[in-house]
């Protein structure tokens, strides 16, 4: 099959669209994991809560869906913090298991809890610019795609600038750095794993509310493949980079929309856990992955 | 300490004789046979899980490995008619050495990259059985196993409990005997410190391969006997769920013990059947959820700790006691 410059292009929004929900689960769990040296197996299911959050939201007031961050976010940052002051931080330094085990339990809740509330069955709701696209030379790019991955940008700056211009970002990084110093300077290091846990969560419910803007299906179990496409950034990033997330995000995505054009959709899915082993062959720690202790 | 011994194999003897003459006690009831041919099957399952810690790895994917014993055994019983009590043998090989490559890739991980690696490869193995391979697999709708024993038989239940009991005590006793050795050793010297294992001329590599190896063997071989009993198999039998219950049933009884996965395994399936008795569809979920956060937050060493816990503690509570009752 021949593939012009159009239709390269072309998939190169499709990749950066659907890289940007994945970018957003990814990077907080790297943030997670950079202050708490955790990392959060139930991460799919925040994505899957915020998910249902913005569609009850949704149904019950009518506003455009994409306004509707301001409701996921905020709720999942309670979720994300309540989880951590009571799941993870009494096993904080226990045995690298634990947190395992403890995410396990939260899958289980987690996603129990929302077919109680929800009901299991699959949900999809319509955003209000499915009809709008428009036209940049022969490529004609829906104007949702658009509006996803400028909020998605949006949230990255605005996380940058918390991180690197505010005082508790300023903590937050140190915590990260070295959890001994910071508290030797001063700073209340279980303060920060409850602020990076929030906004962690927080961002797994934006990429929650995204999912659900961009029509696709979701139900009380659906966490685990976008989980794992995290995990594979992730891996593929470096455990605890953030830029190492955005350009894990851009490859998986780009990768997959490729994948769907020159092989075949059900291959789509399979496409992270290949790019994830083919890099832990070559490079153990991933692309830009601290170095092993 | 030998007392200690003696209790643990009167202990081991009682629930082996319990396991044999329940059935006959109860007048080979098929519902009773039903739920501990299961319990048996997810005792070697969560054994061979267990297995797997004792060299200081873990895997969130092993319904993968239980998925391809029962697939792989399935198909070579449909196609050349062999008898599935040898044909599991040959699914369980086949989950080894897909244990064996994602063991090579895992092995210089860290638990974190080695859990995701193993979670992603359940989940990716499921969307491939189920569209790239559905010509052989056939797909979500599954095969048709052939069963262990042919239903014509009479009480062939009861023939396929004692025949699957006595594959799991040959299986708890080869881990019992492999952990005495000077393999379990070495497990244990790579678990406490790598790097001391290797100065002390232990290889990490080549224990840590051969635990994922035994693992995924005797993982494919509980999947396998699963299939058969059940009569069929499907794309859900890699689902998130069949890799989480051996976690689940080995921490609840104690990590890293032999009896820890078979308690485990007891109590919560009873306490499964009993809250679905009571009609709480996801409620027992979220019961088995918070179960496991309490167990991994206050009882760490899971319910085998227990007797020893309430032992520790008791004092502290009989004090409390007698100060309530001096007020």
């Amino acid at each position: 099959m021949e593939i012009g410059l159009d239709i390269f292009l072309q998939v190169m929004v499709w990749g950066l669209y659907a890289g940007c929900i994945y970018i957003l689960l990814a990077t907080g769990l790297n943030l997670i994991f950079g202050v708490m040296k955790v990392v959060n197996f139930a991460h799919g299911q925040l994505l899957m809560i915020g998910a249902y959050v913005t569609f009850s939201f949704f149904v019950l007031t009518g506003f455009n869906p994409y306004v509707l961050l301001a409701a996921s976010i905020p709720i999942l940052i309670v979720i994300g913090v309540s989880i951590e002051r009571l799941c993870f931080r009494p096993i904080l330094g226990t045995g690298k298991l634990n947190e395992i085990f403890i995410s396990i339990g939260l899958i289980y809740i987690l996603e129990n809890v929302a077919a109680l509330v929800w009901t299991d069955e699959w949900k999809t709701i319509r955003s209000p610019f499915e009809e709008v696209s428009i036209t940049i030379g022969s490529m004609k790019i829906p104007i949702d795609y658009i509006i996803i991955i400028v909020t998605t940008v949006l949230i990255l700056i605005g996380l940058y600038i918390f991180l690197k211009k505010s005082r508790l970002g300023l903590a937050v990084r140190a915590t990260s750095q070295n959890r001994k110093a910071a508290m030797l300077v001063g700073i209340n290091v279980e303060r920060m794993d409850m602020l990076s846990f929030g906004i962690g969560a927080g961002l797994a419910g934006a990429a929650g509310t995204l999912w659900v803007v961009s029509g696709q299906v979701f139900n009380p179990y659906m966490g685990s493949v976008p989980a794992v496409k995290a995990f594979a950034i992730v891996i593929i990033g470096g455990l605890g980079s953030i830029p190492g997330a955005i350009i894990g995000g851009l490859i998986l995505g780009i990768a997959e929309n490729f994948t769907v054009l020159t092989i075949g959709g059900a291959w789509k899915d399979a496409v992270a856990f290949l790019i994830l082993i083919i890099v832990l062959i070559i490079k153990p720690n991933g692309l830009f992955g601290e170095k092993a202790e | 300490m030998i007392e200690k011994d003696r209790v643990v194999l009167y202990l081991t003897i009682a629930a082996l004789a319990c396991a044999v003459l329940f059935p006959l006690v109860t007048g080979l009831n098929v519902y009773y046979l039903t739920v501990l041919i299961i319990m048996v099957i997810f005792i070697i399952f969560a054994s061979a899980w267990n297995f797997l810690t004792y060299s200081g790895q873990g895997s969130l994917g092993h319904a993968a490995f239980f998925g391809i014993g029962g697939y792989i055994s399935t198909l070579i019983a449909v196609k050349s008619g062999l008898t599935p009590y040898l044909t599991i043998f040959i699914g369980g090989a086949v989950a080894a050495v897909v244990g064996l490559f994602i063991g090579i890739i895992c092995v210089r991980m860290k638990e974190w990259f080695l859990a995701m690696v193993t979670f992603g490869f359940a989940v990716i193995i499921q969307v491939l059985v189920a569209s790239q391979f559905s010509s052989v697999t056939g797909g979500w709708d599954g095969v048709a196993a052939p069963p262990l024993i042919s239903n014509t038989v009479p009480n062939y239940l009861v023939y396929e409990y004692y025949s699957i009991l006595l594959i799991a005590v040959v299986v708890i006793l080869l881990f019992r005997t492999i952990l005495n050795s000077k393999i379990g050793l070495a497990f244990s010297a790579i678990r406490e410190n790598e790097l001391e294992a290797r100065a002390a001329g232990i290889d990490p590599v080549r224990y840590k391969l051969l635990a994922f190896m035994v693992s995924a063997y005797f993982a494919g071989l509980a999947g396998a006997l699963e299939i058969h009993y059940l009569g069929y198999v499907t794309p859900e039998i890699f689902g998130v769920d069949i890799s989480f219950w051996p976690i689940i049933y080995s921490i609840s009884g104690g990590l890293g013990t032999l009896a820890g996965p078979i308690i485990g395994t007891i109590v919560i399936t009873l306490l499964w059947d009993g809250l679905q008795s009571l009609g709480l569809t996801y409620g027992r979920f979220i019961i088995i959820g918070v179960i496991l956060v309490l167990v991994v937050i206050f009882l760490p060493r899971g319910l085998i700790s227990l007797p020893e816990e309430i032992k520790k503690r008791a004092p502290k509570w009989r004090g409390r006691f007698n100060k309530l009752l001096q007020k």
